[in-house]
C-alpha cells in the first residue's frame, strides 16, 4: 500500500517537474508582456518533433539534443513575435491581452497543420535504447528517462532563476513586469526585452518538448493538451510567478498522479477542477507576487 | 422612407436567398449537394449563436462545443432512446443546454476576461473527458430508421433552424438588450454606471447562445448516422464557429453568414486539392490576418470595396 | 542645456499642451508649478521621451530629442522620477536601485553611487533586502529619488516628489535633492507644493490648463501676488 503511494508520488513527481517546465515559458512571456500565448503548448509540440528529426535523421541523443532544440525554438519563438505580437506591445493592457489571445489562437491552427506536413499525421515515438529501463531503489522504480528528465528540469528551472536575478538582462525583464513605464526610464529598451523574452518563452517550451516526446507519443495534435496544462498550472501559481509555477507543477502532478489511485481514468479532471476552484476562491493565486 | 426601402429591399433579398434554398430539394436530391449545404447551415447555427455571447456581449466563450455536444447527445437520447418525435427531442436538447448555460453561466461570469475565456475553456475540456470516457461507443441508428432514411427533412430542418436564429439574433441586436450588450462590449465598466444589468445581459446572450447551439446539436443528431459521443464535445466546433464568426465580421449578423459561406465553400474547395485540415491552417492564417489587419472581417472588406 | 520650444502635444485627440517653451540651463533648478491636471507631468514625460510632441522640439544639448525612444533620451542623460514614483514592487532595494544604472555609464560607477546613496538616505541601507512594494510612501520616494541618482543623469525630472507624504519626510527629501544639485545635477522639478518648489529653485514656470502663463526668477514669484492668489492653500 504505501509502496503504492511512494511509487505513485516519484511518478508525479516526475509527471509535475514537467508540468512544470511547460509552464514556465508561459509564466515568463505572460509576466513580461501581458500577453497570453494560447499557442504555448504548439511549441512544446514542436521541441517535440525537432528532436525527433534529430534522433532519427541525425542520431543524436535527446536529451543531448535540447540545447539545439531550444536555439531552434528561440529563433522560431523571436520570427513569430516579431511577425504577429511586435505591433500589440503599445495597446492597454485589455486590448493587449484580447489581441495576443486571438493570435495565437490563430498560430494554434496553424502551426499543427504544419506539423502534419512536415511529420504527418501518424503517431512518432521519440525512443532511445535506454527509453523503458529503470533502476529500483526502495521497492520503488525509477524510469531512467524521468529521472533524467526531472534533473534536468531543476536544472534548467535554476539556470533561469539565476538568469533572472543576476544578469542585467534577466533583472530589466522582471523590471518590465513589475512596470514597463519604469523600466523604459531607467534605459530598458523594451521592444528588445520583449522580443528576448518570448523567445526565451519558446526555448523553454522546446526544452518542456523534448521531455515530453521522449514520455510519450508524438502527434501533431499533442499542443492544445499541453497548452491546457500550462495554463492551469500558470493559475495555479499566480500570473507571473516563475518559480511558483514550477513548484505548482511538481504539486498538479503529484496530485495527478496519487488521484489516479482512486479516480483512475479521471484523475486528469483534478488539475482541471482545481483550476475552477482557485479561479473561483482565489483568483490570483497560489503564489502571486507582492 | 428611405430607410424603410433599404430595410425592405434586405428584407427581400433575404427572403428570396431562403426562398431559393427551400427550392434546393426538388431540384436535385444529390446527397453530396444536400449533405453540403445542410451543414452549412449548421455552421451558420453554431456561428450566430456563438456571434452572440462572444460578438455583440465580447465575452469570448471557448466552451461553445459543449453546449453543442449536449444537445447531440440529449437530443439523440430523447429521440431513439425515449422515443420522442424529432421536433420535441430536439428542443429537449436545445433546453438542456440552456439550462446548463444557466447553471454554469452565474459562476463563469464572475471571472473577468481572460480567466472568463480559460475557464469556458477548461470546462468544455471537463466535459469532453468525462463524455469520451463514459460514453465510448457510438450511436448508431437503428435499421428501421436507416431504410427509411432521406435528407431532404434534414436538409429543411437545418435550414429551418438555422433562418430562425439568424430572425432571433436580428431581433435581439435591434432591441434594447441588444444595445445593452454592445455597450458591455465596447466598455464593461462604463455600461455597469449607465445601469445596464451586467450579469442579466450576459446571462440572457448566452442562454440564447447555447439554447442555439443546442438546437444545432439537435439537428446534427437528427442527421447523422452514427454518433461518438465523445466526438460531439471536441473543441474544433468551438474553433469552427469562432473562426467562421471573425472572418466573416464579428458582431454583425451578416458577418456569420458571411464567413459561413466562405469557410464552407473553401473547405470544400481545399478538400479536393489539399490534404485533409489543410483548410484549418488556411483559416488559421486568416484568422490572424483579420485579428491584426480587419477586425471587422469579411463584412469590413466588403464595406471598403463598396465605399470605394 | 534643456530647450523646450512650442511643443503642441495631444493626449489621443485631446490637446494637452499648447505652444509650450521652456529653457533649463546647465546648473539650474527650474520648476514647473500648477494646479492637478495642468499639464505639468505631460511637459515631464514629454522631454522623457514617452510622448512624442504633435509639434514643435525639445533640444537636449544642441540634439533634437523630442521623436528618440525614451532609451535613447535616458543615454543621454536625462532621468524621469514618475509621480507614482515607478519602483518595481517585486525586486528588493538594493535590486532597485542596481536597475537605476542601467546604462552603460551609470553601471561603472555603480558600486560607489550607492554607497552615496545609502549616505544620503540610510533608511536605504537598512532595508537594502527589503521588497520595495513594502516599503512606506516616503521610503519609496527616497528609492525613487536615489534610482534617479543612480543613472548618472546631468538632468533629473523630478514628478511630484511630495505627492502624499509628510511635510517632515518632504523636508528630508528636499533636502537631498539639494545636496544632489550641488554635485552638478541640473534638476526640473514639478510641483504641486509651490512654496517648497518655489523655496528650491532658480527659476519657475507656470502652468495653467496646457500653457505657460508666468515664468520668471522664483524668489520674485513667490512675492507675485498672482501667484499667490491663484495657488494660496495649494500643496500639503
Amino acid at each position: 500500500m504505501i509502496q503504492m503511494f511512494a511509487q505513485s508520488f516519484v511518478n508525479g513527481v516526475n509527471l509535475g517537474a514537467l508540468y512544470g517546465l511547460a509552464a514556465v515559458g508561459l509564466s515568463l512571456a505572460f509576466g513580461v508582456m501581458k500577453m497570453m500565448n494560447v499557442a504555448h503548448g504548439e511549441f512544446i509540440m514542436l521541441g517535440s518533433y525537432i528532436a525527433y528529426w534529430l534522433f532519427m535523421l541525425f542520431d543524436i541523443d535527446p536529451f543531448l539534443g535540447i540545447p539545439i532544440v531550444a536555439f531552434v525554438l528561440f529563433l522560431i519563438g523571436a520570427v513569430l513575435y516579431k511577425l504577429l505580437f511586435s505591433g500589440m506591445v503599445t495597446f492597454h493592457e485589455e486590448l493587449k491581452l484580447k489581441n495576443s489571445l486571438l493570435v495565437a489562437f490563430g498560430l494554434f491552427l496553424v502551426l499543427p497543420e504544419v506539423a502534419k506536413l512536415l511529420w504527418t499525421g501518424d503517431e512518432r515515438m521519440l525512443t532511445p535504447s535506454y527509453s523503458g529501463s529503470s533502476f529500483g531503489l526502495f521497492g520503488v522504480r525509477f524510469g531512467y528517462v524521468p529521472t533524467i528528465g526531472l534533473l534536468v528540469s531543476l536544472a534548467v528551472i535554476t539556470l533561469l532563476q539565476l538568469f533572472l536575478n543576476k544578469t542585467y538582462f534577466g533583472k530589466s525583464a522582471r523590471a518590465t513586469a513589475d512596470n514597463w513605464k519604469a523600466a523604459k526610464m531607467m534605459g530598458v529598451n523594451d521592444a528588445r526585452t520583449y522580443i528576448i523574452t518570448f523567445a526565451i518563452g519558446a526555448a523553454l517550451a522546446g526544452i518542456a518538448g523534448v521531455l515530453v516526446g521522449l514520455s510519450g507519443a508524438l502527434t501533431p495534435g499533442m499542443g492544445i493538451g499541453w497548452t491546457i496544462k500550462a495554463l492551469i498550472v500558470v493559475v495555479l501559481a499566480g500570473m507571473g510567478s516563475i518559480g511558483g509555477a514550477f513548484i505548482a507543477g511538481l504539486i498538479l502532478g503529484v496530485a495527478e498522479a496519487v488521484s489516479a489511485i482512486f479516480m483512475g481514468p479521471y484523475a486528469i479532471t483534478v488539475g482541471l477542477i482545481l483550476f475552477l476552484l482557485i479561479l473561483m476562491f482565489r483568483p490570483q493565486g497560489l503564489f502571486a507576487r507582492g | 422612407m428611405i430607410s424603410m426601402t433599404k430595410r425592405s429591399k434586405q428584407a427581400s433579398a433575404w427572403g428570396a436567398a431562403v426562398f431559393l434554398l427551400m427550392l434546393v430539394p426538388i431540384v436535385t436530391l444529390r446527397n453530396d449537394v444536400l449533405s453540403f449545404l445542410l451543414t452549412f447551415f449548421l455552421y451558420i447555427t453554431l456561428a450566430q449563436s456563438w456571434n452572440l455571447i462572444g460578438g455583440y456581449a465580447g465575452q469570448m466563450n471557448l466552451g461553445h462545443g459543449a453546449f453543442f455536444g449536449l444537445g447531440v447527445i440529449i437530443s439523440r437520447h430523447l429521440w431513439l432512446g425515449v422515443g420522442l418525435p424529432i421536433p420535441l427531442a430536439i428542443m429537449g436538447g436545445a433546453l438542456a443546454a440552456l439550462l446548463m448555460g444557466l447553471i454554469i453561466g452565474i459562476p463563469a461570469f464572475r471571472l473577468k476576461d481572460i480567466y472568463f475565456v480559460m475557464g469556458t475553456l477548461v470546462f468544455a475540456e471537463i466535459l469532453r473527458i468525462i463524455v469520451y470516457t463514459n460514453l465510448p461507443r457510438a450511436s448508431v441508428m437503428p435499421m428501421n430508421y436507416l431504410t427509411h432514411y432521406s435528407l431532404v427533412p434534414r436538409y429543411y430542418l437545418s435550414l429551418v433552424v438555422a433562418v430562425i436564429a439568424i430572425v432571433v439574433m436580428y431581433v435581439i441586436s435591434k432591441a434594447k438588450v441588444g444595445l445593452g450588450l454592445t455597450a458591455i462590449r465596447e466598455d464593461e465598466d462604463a455600461a455597469g454606471c449607465l445601469g445596464v444589468g451586467l450579469l442579466r445581459h450576459k446571462l440572457f446572450a448566452f442562454t440564447v447562445s447555447t439554447f442555439f447551439a443546442g438546437m444545432a446539436g439537435g439537428v446534427f443528431a437528427y442527421y447523422s448516422v452514427a454518433v461518438t459521443a465523445g466526438h460531439m464535445f471536441e473543441h474544433l466546433w468551438t474553433f469552427d464557429a469562432v473562426i467562421i464568426a471573425f472572418v466573416g465580421g464579428v458582431g454583425t449578423i451578416l458577418g456569420p453568414v458571411v464567413g459561413a459561406v466562405f469557410f464552407a465553400f473553401l473547405k470544400q474547395f481545399l478538400s479536393m486539392y489539399m490534404p485533409e485540415g489543410v483548410h484549418v491552417a488556411v483559416f488559421g492564417v486568416l484568422f490572424i490576418l483579420v485579428v491584426l489587419l480587419l477586425p471587422g472581417g469579411l463584412i469590413e472588406l466588403i464595406r471598403k470595396i463598396r465605399g470605394r | 542645456m534643456l530647450e523646450v520650444m512650442d511643443i503642441n502635444v495631444f493626449h489621443g485627440d485631446i490637446q494637452a499642451l499648447w505652444d509650450v517653451s521652456m529653457t533649463l540651463q546647465d546648473g539650474e533648478i527650474v520648476t514647473l508649478i500648477g494646479a492637478n491636471g495642468a499639464g505639468k507631468s505631460t511637459i515631464a514625460e514629454t522631454i522623457a521621451g514617452f510622448i512624442i510632441p504633435a509639434s514643435g522640439s525639445v533640444l537636449f544639448d544642441g540634439v533634437r530629442i523630442d521623436d528618440e525612444q525614451v532609451h535613447k533620451v535616458v543615454d543621454m542623460g536625462i532621468c524621469l522620477v514618475p509621480e507614482d514614483k515607478g519602483i518595481f514592487p517585486s525586486m528588493n532595494v538594493l535590486e532597485n536601485l542596481e536597475m537605476g544604472a542601467f546604462t552603460a555609464k551609470a553601471r561603472k560607477a555603480r558600486d560607489e553611487t550607492i554607497r552615496t546613496i545609502y549616505e544620503l538616505f540610510p533608511i536605504l541601507k537598512i532595508r537594502s533586502k527589503q521588497l520595495a512594494g513594502t516599503l512606506s510612501g516616503g521610503e519609496q520616494q527616497m528609492l525613487a529619488i536615489g534610482r534617479g541618482i543612480m543613472s548618472k543623469a546631468k538632468l533629473l525630472i523630478l514628478d511630484e516628489p511630495s505627492l502624499g507624504l509628510a511635510p517632515q519626510i518632504t523636508e528630508e527629501i528636499f533636502e537631498v535633492v539639494y545636496q544632489i544639485h550641488k554635485t552638478g545635477v541640473s534638476i526640473l522639478l514639478v510641483e504641486q507644493n509651490v512654496h517648497i518648489a518655489l523655496g528650491l529653485a532658480n527659476r519657475a514656470y507656470i502652468i495653467e490648463n496646457g500653457r505657460v502663463t508666468k515664468h520668471g526668477e522664483a524668489r520674485a514669484l513667490l512675492d507675485d501676488e498672482h501667484v499667490m492668489d491663484a495657488y494660496l492653500g495649494t500643496g500639503m
